[in-house]
């Protein structure tokens, strides 16, 4: 069995690592990272993942932009937005720009994967 | 399955510490004026990440704190709040109140004073924090549920979709707003209820509803609602007949399913313990010692397929060494980093004005070596804002720019570093240094002059502080020969060079790695010594053409200079022969700073990588050598601390 891959984004190491750690012992293989929007953009075309993990705030392209490029180069793309508490209305706006859905900080490893399955389908 | 966040406590701490450079720096910036839009951005995406990692460790009052000054961050950012010089403070004060208060963070920690304070002061200058919708130490929201009234705009064509929302839902608005998109994909979401505006807002979890003109199933249009996530309840109305449905669990991949684990993961860098490098270099220490050994072996017992091996493993060795020595190598930027924010607290505490260079950010250093030259330096910059730089007023008096120039820099020189100290402030006051030094009786009633040496010498003696004020930041018995012993137990070798009124500059040589050097070995009498490279400049042969007397005294004319000679038997007091100058001997032309010495020893035995080993006893009692290594053939030598050798004459 093929597990799915996932690129994961986000500027600091600290949660680039727990998000791992948690999709990992979901069962899926982390093939990238990335520290800034446009990073994500280029790893994305590279990799092309069955999910992207996306922090709202980062530098060189926020996440929304970044969302927003993914989609354009691939309507199916699957992100999973990360933010932290208390930014509903850009969450909403990447929701728009086309994230499938979204997980709060800070994260709570079930909540993860309840929102990745919503993603995966 | 639940996180534990004691597992990432280290990462959290070094990369908080990371977030709160940048914070620093971007202060810094923005203090000294010219574009504001970048640095705010740092600020703002730095004060962010902090709160999204403390909160994830459930560090609650670091993470409050870091959300009220992202919130006024924001404000900032978005032209509601001027960054007036006062807010800048405020900042200040709460950048370093977060520093300490993540240092110290754990679950149970509350509020520091110190966050307190900065908190009370960002409030008096910035207003309240903005209404945000931090819900505090989070307990499980009770999820009081507003049950929405179907009202009227849900009357006309189509199905009535109803929805609740679980009580425990983050970001509710979103949710609701993703239920809406979800299902006007199937159709045309006719009205909503409330309105999709106040939906999106929504903080707490609550029950709306839609009007869907749509040709979808009620399976689908339920699948479409639910998956947008949290919905506790979901019913959809066609024509009076209702369906209830209760949530159901998501199955969550569980352990014990087969799966394939991750490979490694492509990163560009690797967290390592520091503890594990430094067992490597202990491990390659010894290799080298090994080899040295081995080496010396196959030369007295010479057989060709074992020497083609031996040259190859002696080469693997060097490598090996090279790559671990490497891994250790930290540019001083890592630590010299925290000193702009050092010198701008110190200059405004004791109202100068000084202009900080650094040079040389990217040199690297062994990190242990690194690590403890760190306090010197601090001790130093202080030094130099407190007594070196003049007041503005002085300055001005003296015809210099009002702003002192302090200059912090490092550079490459052989195998050895120099950091450096300099400022252009008002130099060390030379008779007031020789007249307490008179008084104590360090030097002759008679001495009225001293050069930069000698004049160091004296004021690295602990006590010999002339500091009309003992004030906080220096002079607190922490002297400059605290400097001194931490350089010299490293190492390396300190000094000083000093103008009346046009400043002066204090030179740190360290060598580039601690552990393993390379020197030149030399026998004097039947004992080994070894010499750090470092220090020596060249060798010659014991000529009568180059040693000459004057007064008495043997001296080295080497090209066009003449040099001091010293003998290694007389600096080491071994019970020999005096002074013979047999043709077989050798001399060492050594160096410290600019001033060069040579050193007659009786036999040079060749260059060798040797493993320092330091010394734990006290340093009055050896303060010719600065270590112990053992040799190839395991006899130990002692290394000469060769900067020592320059202070009798």
């Amino acid at each position: 069995m093929v597990a799915p891959t996932v690129l994961i984004c986000d500027d600091a190491i600290f949660m680039r690592t727990m998000v791992s750690d948690i999709l990992q012992q979901a069962g899926f293989e982390v093939v990238g990272e990335a520290e800034t929007g446009a990073q994500a953009v280029e790893r994305y075309k590279q990799l092309r993942p069955d999910l992207v993990t996306m922090d709202i705030v980062m530098p060189d392209m926020g996440g929304i932009d970044a969302v927003r490029e993914i989609t354009k180069f691939d309507p199916d793309a699957k992100v999973l937005m990360c933010s932290a508490m208390g930014q509903q209305a850009l969450v909403v706006e990447a929701i728009q720009a086309g994230a499938k859905d979204f997980v709060v900080k800070p994260f709570q490893p079930s909540r993860v994967l309840e929102a990745v399955q919503r993603v995966l389908g | 399955m639940s996180l534990d966040p004691s597992r990432y406590a280290e990462l959290f701490r070094t990369e908080s510490r990371e977030q709160l450079s940048a914070i620093n720096r971007a202060l810094l910036l923005l203090e000294q004026g010219g574009d504001a839009a970048e640095p705010i951005s740092v600020l703002f995406r730095a004060m962010h990440t902090v709160k999204g990692m403390s909160a994830t460790m459930r560090y609650h009052a670091v993470a409050e704190f870091a959300h009220e000054l992202e919130s006024v961050l924001d404000r900032v950012r978005r032209g509601d709040q001027l960054l007036a010089p006062d807010l800048m403070d405020a900042l200040f004060a709460s950048a370093d109140a977060l520093e300490t208060a993540i240092d110290e963070a754990s679950e149970q920690a509350g509020q520091t004073p110190a966050m307190v304070a900065a908190l009370q002061r960002l409030r008096d200058v910035a207003g309240g924090s903005s209404t945000s919708e931090f819900p505090g130490a989070p307990t499980k929201e009770t999820g009081a549920l507003v049950e929405v009234a179907v009202a009227d705009p849900l009357d006309g064509p189509g199905v009535i979709v109803r929805v609740r929302q679980a009580a425990d839902a983050m970001l509710p608005g979103v949710r609701a707003f993703m239920a809406v998109q979800r299902v006007r994909a199937l159709g045309e979401v006719a009205a909503v209820n409330p309105s999709l505006d106040a939906l999106q807002a929504s903080a707490v979890p609550i029950s709306f509803a839609m009007r869907v003109v749509t040709t979808a199933s009620v399976d689908e249009i339920e699948h479409a609602v639910r998956s947008a996530g949290d919905v506790a309840f979901v019913e959809v109305d066609v024509s009076g007949r209702t369906r209830r449905e209760s949530r159901s669990t998501i199955e969550v991949v569980a352990e014990g399913e087969e799966v394939t684990r991750a490979s490694a993961r492509p990163t560009r860098h690797v967290r390592i313990d520091l503890a594990r490098l430094d067992a490597l270099m202990n491990l390659i220490g010894e290799l080298v010692i090994t080899r040295g050994r081995l080496l010396q072996l196959t030369a007295s017992n010479p057989d060709p397929a074992l020497d083609e091996s031996m040259q190859m493993a002696a080469r693997l060795v060097s490598d090996l060494q090279t790559e671990i020595m490497t891994m250790r190598m930290v540019p001083v930027w890592q630590v010299f980093d925290r000193f702009p924010r050092l010198v701008r607290d110190s200059a405004r505490a004791l109202n100068k004005d000084v202009t900080f260079v650094v040079e040389g950010k990217e040199i690297e250093l062994d990190r242990s070596l690194l690590d403890e030259i760190g306090e010197p330096i601090v001790h130093l910059l202080r030094n130099a804002i407190g007594h070196g730089i003049e007041s503005p007023a002085e300055r001005a008096a003296a015809g210099k720019p009002r702003a002192g120039r302090l200059v912090l820099s490092a550079a490459r020189d052989r195998a050895a570093v120099l950091i450096r100290v300099s400022d252009d402030g008002r130099g060390i006051d030379r008779p007031r240094v020789l007249a307490r030094a008179r008084a104590l009786g360090l030097v002759d009633e008679g001495t009225r002059e001293v050069d930069d040496d000698a004049l160091f010498r004296l004021i690295a003696r602990p006590g010999l502080s002339t500091a009309e004020q003992v004030s906080d930041l220096s002079g607190r018995g922490v002297g400059i020969d605290a400097v001194q012993v931490k350089t010299r137990a490293l190492g390396g070798s300190v000094e000083l060079k000093t103008v009346a009124g046009e400043g002066t500059t204090i030179t740190i040589r360290l060598p580039i790695t601690l552990a393993i050097v390379r020197a030149l070995l030399a026998r004097s009498g039947t004992e080994r010594y070894a010499l750090p490279l470092t220090h020596v400049r060249e060798t010659l042969e014991y000529d009568r053409d180059v040693v000459q007397h004057v007064k008495g005294k043997p001296v080295l004319v080497l090209r066009d200079e003449v040099l001091p000679l010293l003998d290694l038997r007389d600096v080491v007091r071994q019970r020999a022969a005096p002074f013979a100058g047999g043709p077989n001997r050798e001399i060492v032309v050594i160096e410290r700073g600019d001033r060069k010495s040579g050193l007659v020893v009786d036999e040079l035995i060749g260059q060798q990588d040797i493993v320092v080993k330091q010394f734990d006893a006290a340093r009055d009692g050896l303060a010719l050598f600065s270590g112990a290594t053992i040799l190839a053939d395991g006899a130990p030598a002692l290394i000469m601390d060769v900067g020592s050798l320059f202070e009798g004459t």
